[in-house]
């Protein structure tokens, strides 16, 4: 009895997990990244105004990241940590999952205009 | 059981444990990540956790737990992973000492998975706390995935190391 409840709610877990990550809507009318480091709003770029790419650098005392942008997308390039986890990640375009580089406290995540369509299609 | 062992044949006991666990910790390092989503993992190294908690019990689990995960920060290279490791491996161990009470020797299996979900869910708080933003949970769906499929396999890996285990003993 015990074994099936447990087993039933780790099942539960994951067909959770399935069904948020197949109808999470990731797309956004008007993706805006936010860049935020250790907590604290640094950047916010509409990525449909992009015209043509551009990259700078975020420096501070515990390492580098170079970010890129282009139209509708963003990416950490470079950085000086060793587990480049930001990096392999790539680029993003919409709000599914945020770009994060835990030893710099950075985070990239996209936001856009998409709320009020989530609410008439929820 | 092993229980009734003492000083130096239980010290001896854990230190081989642990070594067993850093070894499969460090092989499986080198395994290339299959996704681009970070943490996702065989985590192969919990065989041994969830092995030492039901047949020692919940005390020397958390040693061998923690001496494997200071150790391995300090193999692989990547102390700053070493919060994250231990935030994980702490919630998890919590998980597997309530399922250690709930739980037969012969439903082991079923232990791995939870706390595979755990240790997932202590990651992403404590990434969360660094970052002081619960953005990150965007992970949690893919990481609780992953952990159910993983911990499946690795709880039905201590399993039958159990069976074989005590095959083992007169």
């Amino acid at each position: 009895m015990r074994t099936k409840l447990i087993l039933a709610l780790v099942l539960l877990a994951a067909a959770l997990s399935a069904a948020a990550l197949l109808l999470r809507d990731g797309g956004t009318q008007a993706p805006v990244a936010r860049i935020t480091w250790d907590g604290v709003l640094v950047e916010e770029i509409p990525l449909d105004g992009i015209q043509e790419p551009r990259s700078f650098t975020l420096e501070d005392a515990s390492g580098s990241n170079r970010v890129e942008v282009e139209a509708g997308r963003i990416r950490i390039a470079q950085a000086d940590c060793p587990d480049q986890i930001c990096v392999k990640q790539g680029w993003i375009s919409d709000g599914t999952v945020p770009i994060v580089c835990l030893p710099h406290k950075l985070m990239i995540e996209i936001v856009g205009g998409g709320g009020d369509l989530d609410g008439a299609a929820g | 059981m092993g229980r009734r062992v003492k000083g130096t044949a239980r010290i001896t006991r854990l230190a081989l444990l642990t070594a067993i666990a850093l070894n499969i910790f460090l092989a499986e390092a080198q395994i290339p990540a299959v996704t681009a989503v970070p943490g996702i993992k065989l985590g192969l190294a919990n065989i041994v956790t969830v092995y030492v908690m039901f047949v020692l019990g919940p005390g020397d689990a958390l040693l061998v737990l923690s001496a494997r995960v200071f150790l391995g920060a300090v193999f692989s290279g990547q102390m700053m992973t070493l919060l994250y490791s231990a935030a994980g491996g702490f919630l998890s161990w919590c998980a597997l000492c309530l399922l250690g009470r709930l739980l037969s020797r012969g439903q082991i299996w079923l232990a791995s998975p939870v706390a595979a979900i755990f240790h997932n869910l202590g990651q992403l708080l404590a990434a969360a706390a660094v970052l002081r933003s619960w953005a990150v949970m965007a992970y949690l769906p893919y990481l609780v995935l992953a952990a159910v499929i993983a911990g499946l396999f690795t709880g039905v890996a201590a399993q039958a190391l159990l069976k074989r285990l005590d095959k083992l003993r007169p």
